[in-house]
Parts: structure tokens; sequence; C-alpha cells
């Protein structure tokens, strides 16, 4: 099988990829160095370890492009090596014991390690699909048993999950510990993608007047107001605020894109109206979210603590920052703001890097935007296309969704700066998203003929196919 | 399935495209107003906790408006603290201490006094590239500590407050509140938070709490000149309105609502129906109930929220919020007429900072016009320059300086006049005509009521207008007008 595989394979060179991880990596070096000298007040290189195994793991990953020649997209690798790299100059400048795992015989890991760990993970991630994916069936035929491993996802969680600060966002498998929504916006993602390629010439095209809103039929607005439900479910069975304005937007953005009518978004917006004045009225936590969005100094000391501490870090940061290292996140041992390495790493880098850095930032994930919808726009038909505006979309309004909330312009959700954040879930989930952007990018290739005999392997994949068009058939 | 009906894919990403740039640029647009219009503000920001990072620095000085020191560092055993030299500065000064925080100017200014603020944008360039490191800047404040030392004498040992202001361009001369405290034992190393318990104990007079822009009280009379405003003001009342009722009602009370208005302390005027300056001079209680009424709810309020009721004054020092009425009723906040009508002479659940009725003064006196309050003379650097100069403002333009006549000619009748004599004209500056409105507020139960002062002087062309209350002193007239008197004149004398 090997040798049927290695007998496909032609090296082809991506020049325009090299030149980008170049400059990358020349981006990283001088931060590093300014990094070190920063903390060590004369220059210095300090200890680069974690970012040169980074770099040669980045690099390695592109050999491997190289030699198996697909012909995939070359920018949106070196844009993900960036923010990566970005990320871990920032986490080992942070103080390294904020946060620590026991990882046996390799020691305790601390803060910048493990999240090399979880970089390294991503980026083998992006790097298997990209290869390897070369057939979308798997995704594309089984859209309903992907809906229901989410929602069995979301109950498991609901029934097992552990509440961390009030909000029930982790799942504990044995040792491994993780957020499933990070994978839940994927297997959404998925799921809407195959329904709309189907559906979309019948949404778009028939319509149920009532009064000035033009609407769907029926039948085909369950589908919105089940997104609607299972965004509400989110919140009150997980509190997670982000997670389900992100699923929601998304779902909009790709409903919009496939029927391209005003009036479906215009009822997606009413039903979200509808939806958060009925949490704001139901759960106290939404109504502290809002009351110190409006504004966080009038409880600078209680709940608004956190956002008015980052908006200290954004001034102080100015036009051009403090410099790497320079800034103040633990005047005394204790975070200047809490989460700096989580919900709040956009405002620790926007001090140290200021405004300049920070549009920077903003800039690297406009260039994913970029590429992930013209990835859509070349795609081969409307699954693929949709399939990539959505995993686009997953990344970018995340994105957008948390630096507008540390910058107070809308009410702060927990949500991850995707490939920058410290955590491993968010690091994951957003590596399978540029992965299969990337085998999606890649036009050229066929899918393989279908296999002479069925290995052993291939029996049980057989076998679970048939599962799951059981449930295929059950559903439709 | 039809196909045909679909529309290309493409055009809904390209709009989607469009969206997603759209809330990057908003996203773009939040860094710019935060890291660029509002950078510096919230660096200055006391609660900021890079401030706090910079304590061990050295801080730059305070100085009152003619160069005396009130606070500076100094190193005793090769420790630097604080020192503050005049006592009589206190509680405006505040206190700065590594482990107690600060408290007073040396809080709202921290940024400044320690350097953090820097002193230009090219300044704050440079020091990222280690070219500049903080410069400490020196507040100087508008203070006259000889006049701020003699409000402080005239308090004594009475439990009240002080404030004096030139009208004309807001800087606030003398800020007194007693009792006070003794900052370098606040800010003594080992001794200073039992100090501080102390102070804090209950049974003690709030010595922490200042009183001039913090304590709210019951302004009793002189809150009439605020009901003057909004009646002259919104057009309710002229100088020549009289109420024929009034004389008879001086012996049989002015029933509103079935509350009796009463007054009886001015049978000389017997069947005179008072008009709005001889009402003024001698205090009349139902002649201003009947202005509120004329003026109503909403226009009373209207016209002290002019005036910086409502809103916490914005100034150099947290300000506690003055009131009219304590609000929830359904007549504009009131609970009824009889609020209103108590309210207009100053009772009712009205409450008021010093600070508060030293504007209502001085904006009479400055013909109408409130100029905004400030403390801040300049910032100015080590060597001398200027960094910052405040330069006067005006805050509200409340009345037209035609309709301030006769709220003037009336203050100036309170002090000098035959009727208004015996109720203010202790406040007479010998050689001076002097304006001034006193106040008496009746607490309720036995106490006895707070003395209020406010006026200002010379009447023709003011150069200093004030606001004195003793706590529980008794008659205005007798306690507080004899001090506001002595300290203008003594200001006259200092600042000829």
């Amino acid at each position: 099988m090997i040798a049927r595989s290695l007998a496909g394979i032609h090296p082809r060179p991506r020049g325009r990829e090299t030149s980008l991880l170049l400059l990358a990596a020349v981006a990283l070096l001088t931060g590093w160095l300014s990094l070190a000298t920063t903390q060590a007040g004369r220059l210095s290189a300090g200890d680069p370890g974690l970012l040169v195994i980074y770099l040669a793991a980045a690099g390695v990953i592109h050999v491997l492009f190289v030699i198996t020649g697909r012909r995939t997209d070359q920018v949106l690798f070196p844009a993900v090596v960036l923010l990566g790299g970005i990320s871990l100059l920032f986490m080992a400048r942070l103080p390294p014991s904020l946060v620590t795992q026991d990882a046996g015989p390799a020691g305790v890991l601390t803060l910048a390690p493990l999240q090399l760990v979880w970089l390294l993970l991503s980026l083998s991630i992006i790097a298997g699909l990209a290869i390897v994916v070369r057939n979308d069936t798997w995704l594309r035929n089984y859209k309903y048993s992907w809906a229901a491993a989410g929602v069995t996802l979301l109950l498991l969680v609901f029934l097992f999950g552990d509440e961390v600060n009030g909000v029930r966002l982790m799942l504990r498998v044995g040792p491994i510990v993780g957020q499933p929504s990070e994978l839940l916006k994927v297997i959404l993602v998925v799921f809407l993608a195959g329904y709309l390629a189907e559906n979309r010439a019948l949404l778009a095209g028939t319509s149920l007047r009532v009064g000035p809103l033009d609407l769907p039929p029926l039948a085909y607005l369950l589908p919105m107001l089940a997104m609607w439900g299972i965004a509400l479910a989110v919140v009150v069975v997980q509190r997670d605020l982000g997670a389900a304005l992100l699923f929601f937007a998304v779902f909009l953005g790709l409903l919009y894109v496939a029927t391209q009518r005003t009036s479906f978004v215009a009822l997606g917006l009413l039903l979200a109206a509808v939806g958060s004045v009925f949490l704001y009225a139901v759960e106290p936590t939404v109504q502290v979210r809002v009351a110190i969005w409006l504004d966080p100094f009038a409880q600078a000391l209680g709940s608004g603590f956190q956002i008015v501490r980052g908006l200290y870090a954004f001034g102080r940061g100015g036009l051009v920052g403090t410099g790497l290292g320079a800034g103040l996140p633990s005047p005394d041992g204790t975070l200047a703001v809490p989460a700096l390495h989580t919900d709040y790493v956009f405002a620790g880098l926007a001090e140290e890097l200021g405004a300049a850095g920070a549009i920077a930032l903003i800039g690297l994930y406009l260039v994913i935007a970029e590429r992930g919808l013209r990835i859509a726009a070349r795609g081969a038909d409307d699954f693929r296309a949709l399939l990539a505006a959505g995993l686009t979309l997953v990344l970018v309004l995340q994105a957008a969704l948390i630096m507008a909330g540390d910058l107070k312009l809308v009410p702060l959700t927990g949500v991850t700066l995707p490939f920058v954040a410290y955590g491993g879930s968010s690091l994951l989930g957003s590596g399978i998203c540029v992965g299969l952007l990337m085998a999606l990018s890649d036009a050229g290739v066929e899918a393989p003929a279908p296999p002479q005999a069925l290995t052993r392997g291939e029996r049980w994949r057989a076998r679970g196919r048939g599962v799951a068009g059981r449930v295929e058939r059950a559903v439709r | 399935m039809n196909r045909g009906a679909a529309p290309l894919v493409q055009r809904g990403l390209a709009r989607l495209a469009v969206a997603v740039v759209l809330c990057y640029a908003a996203v773009a647009l939040g860094l710019g107003y935060w890291q660029g219009l509002q950078a510096q503000a919230l660096t200055n920001d006391p609660g900021n906790p890079l401030v706090a990072a910079l304590r061990d620095g050295p801080r730059g000085r305070i100085l009152d408006a003619r160069g005396t020191v009130l606070a500076q560092d100094a190193t005793v055993g090769g420790v630097r603290v604080r020192r503050y030299p005049l006592l009589a500065a206190e509680p405006v000064v505040g206190y700065w201490s590594p482990t107690l925080g600060s408290a007073g100017l040396e809080h709202t200014y921290d940024a400044d006094l320690s350097g953090l603020a820097g002193t230009s944008p090219v300044d704050e360039l440079l020091r990222k590239f280690g070219a500049s490191s903080a410069t400490p800047l020196d507040v100087v404040t508008s203070l006259d500590m000889r006049l701020q030392a003699d409000a402080v004498k005239l308090l004594g040992k009475q439990k009240g407050a002080i404030v004096a202001l030139d009208p004309t361009t807001g800087r606030v001369l003398a800020l007194a509140s007693t009792p006070s405290f003794d900052p370098d034992q606040v800010v003594a190393p080992g001794t200073g938070p039992a100090y501080m318990a102390s102070l804090s104990a209950p049974g003690n007079a709030s010595p922490l709490l200042d009183r001039a822009t913090q304590g709210l009280y019951t302004p009793g009379s002189v809150f009439k000149m605020v009901t003057a405003v909004a009646g002259i003001g919104s057009g309710a009342i002229t100088g020549a309105t009289t109420y024929r009722d009034q004389p008879g009602e001086e012996r049989s009370g002015f029933v509103v609502d079935g509350f009796k208005v009463v007054d009886g302390h001015h049978d000389f005027t017997g069947t005179t129906a008072l008009d709005f300056v001889q009402a003024t001079e001698v205090s009349c209680n139902i002649y201003f109930a009947h202005v509120g009424l004329a003026t109503g709810a909403a226009a009373l309020r209207g016209w002290a929220r002019r005036l910086g009721f409502e809103a916490p004054i914005p100034f150099d020092l947290p300000t506690a919020t003055s009131q009219v009425t304590s609000g929830g009723g359904p007549l504009d906040g009131f609970v009824d007429d009889v609020e209103l009508a108590n309210a207009a002479y100053g009772q009712g659940t009205t409450a008021v900072t010093p600070l508060q009725m030293a504007l209502v003064a001085a904006t009479i006196a400055n013909g109408g016009t409130l100029m905004r309050p400030t403390l801040l003379d300049a910032l100015r650097s080590p060597g001398g320059t200027v960094v910052q100069q405040t330069t006067p403002r005006v805050w509200q333009e409340v009345l037209s300086s035609a309709q301030d006549a006769v709220l003037r000619e009336a203050m100036t009748g309170a002090v000098e006049s035959a009727w208004g004599r015996p109720f203010a004209g202790s406040a007479a500056i010998p050689g001076v005509q002097t304006a001034g409105k006193t106040g008496t507020a009746q607490l309720g139960g036995s106490g006895e009521p707070h003395a209020w002062f406010i006026g200002f002087a010379p009447a023709a062309a003011p150069r200093i207008a004030v606001a004195v209350i003793i706590e529980q002193g008794g008659h205005g007239g007798e306690v507080a007008a004899p001090l506001g008197g002595q300290l203008m004149g003594d200001w006259l004398r200092l600042a000829p």
C-alpha cells in the first residue's frame, strides 16, 4: 500500500511558501532577540531552544509538502507558523508557572514548553490533513452522522463536563482534558456545508410571504430553528456565550452565501435578538457580562476588573508598544490582567507590540480570511465551497470576536484567539480547520480510483460506513 | 433538484469577504481608540497598576500657587519617604504610601508625580529606547496656603468645611475640612497602619473624609439661592414678584396639601408683601415655597443641574453628588408639592456638598456664568518648564448678567441692608460691600442645626466666593457668616 502511495508522488517546489516561511523565521528570531535582550538588560539571544525546535518542525513540514508534491495553498501555512511563533514568544515571556503539567518521564512542563507541544501537534495535524486528505466523500456523505456526533458530544459535556469558573466546557477522558466545543465547530461546519449544498436551490428559490418578510418554506426553516436552539443550549448548558455566538454567526454567514437572501439573515438576526433578550432575562451571568461591558469602570475592582485591566494594557502599549518583555503583565507576581495567556492574549500583545503590532496581527487573520475565501470561490462544487467558507469563518470570526471583546467593542466572551491563545483544544481545532482548508485548496488531484480488494483496515472502514449509512437513511 | 435556481456561490462569498473586512476594520478602529486617543488617559488613571509599579522611584513635589511646598520626597536613614510640611493642606493634598495607597491630589496626579505620564509624545517614544527615564513632575495647585491656613484656623476644633474660590476663573483658593489628619503619620513606615486604623475607628469624626467635596449636608436657606436661580432663570418670577397672601400666611402658615410652611422670624415686615430682594434679605420661607411651586419640580431640578447638581462635579478630587430630592416620587422625583415647597427653602430631602454651594455663590458672583472649578494650576518639570497649564474654562452659562443682577442685589442686601443685617450682617467686611446668604439647616430631632453661609466680595466686582458649613453649629448668621466674612476680608487684604 505504501509503495502504491509513493508511486504517485512527484516532488514539486513551493517557492512562495519557502520565502514566506523564511520571512516568518526572520521576524520570529528578531522578536526572540528583542525579548531576550529586554529581559537580560543587554544584547542577548537567551535560550532560543523552544523557538528553534518550533521553526525546525515548520521546516520539516514544509519539506514534506515539497516532497509529496501536492498543489495546496502556499500562504496559509506560513501565516499559521507566524501566528504560532508569536504565541510561543509571548508564552515564553509570561511567568512559566502560569500553567504546569506533569508530563511523566519528561518532568513537569511549564507554560511555554506546553504551548510548544500543542503547537507542534497542531502543525502536525495541518500537515497530516493537507497531505493525506484527497477526497471529501467521508465528509460529504455523512453529514447527519457528523451532526449526530456533534450533538452526542454536546450531551457528553452536559452529563460529564467539569465546571470551571462556572463555565461547563471541559470534558475529561482519562488523563486527557479537552474543550469539545472546539471540535464541535468543525463538525458543525461540515454538517452545514453538506445540508446547504444539497438544499440551497430550494432554499433560495421558494418562499413564503409573511408581511414584509420573505421567508423560506416552513420545512426549511426548521434547520435554522434547530441551529438557534443548539446555540441557546450551548449557552444554557455550557454557559459558553462565545461558542454560541460563533456557531450562530458562522451559520448565518454560510446561509447567506448559499442562498444570498437578506431576509434569511434578517430573520436570523431577529432570532438572535429574541434569544439574547431571553438569555439576558434568565441568565444572571449574561446580565453581569452586559453590565461590565457597558461600564467596566463602575466595577473596576469587582466583576469589571479584567476588562479594566485589559484596557490599561492597551493604553500602556500606545501606538508602538513597550517592546516584547517590557510591558507590565505581572508587576507583583500576579498577572496584571487575569487570563493574559488565554482570553486577554490580544491585550498583552497589544501592550508590548503596540497598535502597530496588533494591526499586523489583524492583518495575519485577514490573510487567512483572504486565502480561505479564495479557496472557497475556487471550490469544485457547492459543498467544497461552503465547507471552505465555513472553516474560514470559524477561524476569522472567532479571532474578531475575542479581539473585539478585549477592546470592549462587544461583550467579552471566552472564545480563543486562534493559534495565539494558550490551550490545546483550541490549537488542535484550529489546526483541523487549516489542514482541511489546505486539502480543499488542491483542485488538481482527482479522487483516487476505487481499490481492487479490501484490506483489513478498509473492511473496518466499510463496516463503519455501514453504520453511518444507516444513520443517514434514518434521518432522510 | 433545480440547480439553476441557486445563485452563484462566488457572489455570496464576495459579500461575505466585505463583511469580514468590516469586522476587522471595527477591531482596528477600537485599537486606535484605546491605544491612540485614550492611551494617555488610561495610563494616568490612578487605578492603573502601572502607576503603583513606579512607587520606588522619586516623586515630584506638590506646591501651592506661590510655590510653598505641600509635599516632597525626603530621605530618612537611606529610605525615601514622603514629607508633608503643612498640616493645614490636608485632606486636599492627601498622602502617598507604598503600602497604604494614596489619596487626595497625591492620588489624582499620581502618574504625573511619579513621572509615568511623560512630558511629551516624543519623550514617551525616547523612553522606550532607554534614552530618557521617567521625569517626575511638580504639581502646582491653585491653593494659597495663607488663605488655606486661615480657613483651617477659622474652623478650629469645630467639624465643618470651607471652600473659597475665584469666581471669575474657578480656581480654588482654599478647601478646608476639619477635623483632618497628619499625613506624615500615615506614611510613616511601621506605624502607619495603626494610625490609619485609629483614624477610621468608630466614634472618630471621620477625619479621612474630605467634607468640602464629599460631605453631603441639608442646605437650609442657602439653597434659596438655587431656587432663585431657577425662578428667575425660568421666568417664573422676576425681582418684582410678590405674593398677595404671603403677609397673612406669616401668621396663619402657608398650607400646601395640608402641610403648613411657617416662618415667624421676621415679624417686623408686617403687612408688606415682600418682593424677591426683600424676601431674600429676611430669608422668607413662605416666599420661597411659593417660588418653588411657581417654578415647578422639573424646572427646579433642571436649573439645579445647570449649577452642577445631580452629577459628580468634574474636579481634581472625587466629589459627592448633590441632590435636590432623593428622587423616586411621581412629581419629577418629588413625592408631592409638600416636598417641592420644602426643598425650595432647603429642607425636604435636599443634600449638598460645600463645594456645590460655593459654585452657586460663584455663579451669582460671576454674572451668571459658572466657571469650571480647578485645583491644578500647572504641571512643571524639575527644571521649571511648564508642561501643562490650566486655563479658565466656562462650565455653564447659567443666567444672563441682566437676570443675575437682581440675585446679586438680593445677596448684597442680605448682608448690608437694614432688613438683612440682623440675619447675615455678621459677614460684612468693613469698608467693602459684601454679598451673602445664611442658612440654618434643621435636621429634625433635637440636634443643633447645621450653620451655613455662602457669599462673595466685593459685591460689585467679586474676587472671592465662599461656602462655609459648621456641622451642627447653630444659627448660620451667628456661627458661619462671621467666618465667611472674616475669610473674604483676609483674602482681599492678602491679594489686593
